[in-house]
């Protein structure tokens, strides 16, 4: 079948939905997603009024990740935008494709090898085990994102990366605002990027003058000595990118995934009887609770792309390959809808595929591992202490994680 | 049975060293390295398994020598 007799996707859809789909209720994944797997792919309209091709089957994802016909590069004039008041991740200074991509990943890889991970581990859980005795030490009900969730990935991310933890208040604040799709005016956004570009700046400024074993002193030693490989934008931009990765996303996965794990006591109590369960339990949260929507993987058609159902993605097309998609996708996933902590072929789409997968997936995979069983069993018998259902969710922003999570135990 | 890895296109998840440390390691940028490419044969359960999980495609299980 060639390109210009086979099927357009969704050439003309009406009114195509909102997208990211609605979760509802919060603690289950979108009703939504129920009815994706039909054809490949969809059209979505995005909190910009922007419209974008959702691709939705596990085969095609997988493989669009790793497909160079489409680009990262979404910095271009006809590319959808996700919102209308944050040009997030569109900046036309930054080519996050190869081969200036490849430059500047592999200046990352080398800090987020296995062992590399795994020399960090006694550090993760001694920052785990401190913060649970303050927690313990604290008033009842705790809330887990601010007494837990939040904490650990941030002290471990300062510490990979060089930055002082205890600016944690102030670069949250400016991170939280660059990463608002709705929920702020503009004008807050616009501040709150400033802010952190300038907090960023003082920053490698800092390291410059006194550098230490750490990411961001070894980003600048190579900046200073090869101009080739990242100019000062891009050292600036990707140091930005890696703090920010580096704690919103596990942070909300903690928070999110514990609260989801909390409502099902019986899943809690068989985690508790045989600890080797927790690698599979955390594999099968990040499957099915998805504390982002995929907006974040916006990639832009650079040539006519055929899809597994015949359709066509057409050249110039804006297109979101659809994680939560893929991963409910019941061709690959037994009851894709159900959590099943002990699932055991469990190649998830959360991290991505390709050359951009989620360089810090390790890292995130030890740190929720860790954090997962020092709860369970600092407080054995750890609870939500308000209804599942009535816990809200952080909508409008890239992290759909919950914002209160309070448990008692 | 062969294994044979890719490191060029290597996108350093670390699942297989994590899945059979015997079989994978990585280098000093973290690329894939093979460390046994006749795994014992009680392995090759987990062997496809990790060619599957791998992001990249970058393991490939060769039924002959």
């Amino acid at each position: 079948m060639t390109a210009d007799v086979s099927p357009e996707v969704c050439p003309h859809a009406a009114n195509p939905p909102r997208y990211p789909f609605a979760w509802s209720p919060p603690m289950e994944m979108p009703e939504a997603l129920r009815d994706v797997h039909g054809s490949s792919a969809m059209e979505v309209t995005l909190p910009s009024g922007d419209t974008a091709t959702l691709v939705t089957r596990y085969q095609d994802v997988r493989a669009l990740f790793a497909d160079k016909r489409l680009s990262r590069n979404i910095a271009r004039p006809d590319c959808a935008r996700i919102s209308k008041d944050n040009d997030l991740f569109m900046d036309p200074h930054i080519d996050p494709d190869p081969p200036k991509h490849t430059q500047v990943r592999s200046l990352v890889t080398k800090a987020f090898t296995a062992r590399r991970i795994e020399s960090l581990r006694p550090y993760v859980q001694e920052v785990a085990d401190q913060l649970l005795d303050e927690m313990a030490a604290g008033p009842r009900p705790a809330e887990l994102n601010e007494a837990f969730a939040f904490p650990l990935p941030i002290k471990v991310i300062c510490k990979l990366l060089g930055v002082p933890a205890e600016d944690r208040d102030q670069f949250r604040g400016y991170v939280d605002g660059f990463l608002a799709v709705t929920k702020l005016p503009p004008e807050e956004i616009g501040k709150a990027r400033q802010n952190l570009w300038k907090y960023l700046g003082d920053l490698i400024e800092a390291k410059r003058a006194n550098p230490a074993d750490d990411l961001i002193s070894e980003f600048i030693r190579v900046r200073d000595e090869d101009d080739n490989r990242m100019n000062e934008h891009e050292l600036h931009f990707w140091c930005q990118g890696l703090l920010i990765a580096g704690y919103v996303t596990t942070a909300s996965q903690i928070g999110t995934g514990t609260a989801v794990l909390l409502n099902r006591p019986d899943l809690v109590r068989e985690i508790q009887a045989d600890w080797s369960l927790v690698p599979s339990a955390v594999e099968e949260l990040l499957r099915t609770q998805i504390m982002g929507s995929s907006v974040g993987t916006m990639r832009y058609a650079v040539e006519d792309i055929p899809l597994s159902d015949g359709s066509v993605i057409k050249k110039g097309t804006s297109v979101l390959l659809s994680e939560e998609g893929a991963n409910c996708d019941p061709a690959v996933f037994d009851n894709p809808f159900e959590l099943d902590i002990r699932r055991e072929e469990n190649h998830h789409m959360t991290f991505g595929a390709g050359i951009h997968y989620c360089v810090g997936a390790a890292l995130a995979r030890m740190e929720l591992q860790i954090a997962t069983e020092s709860l369970l069993r600092r407080f054995p018998s750890i609870r939500l202490a308000k209804p599942a259902n009535e816990l809200p969710r952080a909508l409008g922003g890239f992290m759909e994680g919950f914002t209160e999570i309070p448990v008692d135990w | 049975m062969r294994v044979i890895a890719t490191p060029s296109t290597c996108a350093v998840s670390s699942l297989c060293v994590y899945r059979l440390p015997t079989v994978f390691d990585q280098d000093e940028d973290g690329l894939v390295l093979i460390l046994d490419d006749h795994p014992d044969p009680t392995l090759h359960e987990e062997l496809h398994r990790a060619a599957r999980a791998c992001p990249t495609n970058s393991i490939k299980i060769l039924d002959s020598d």
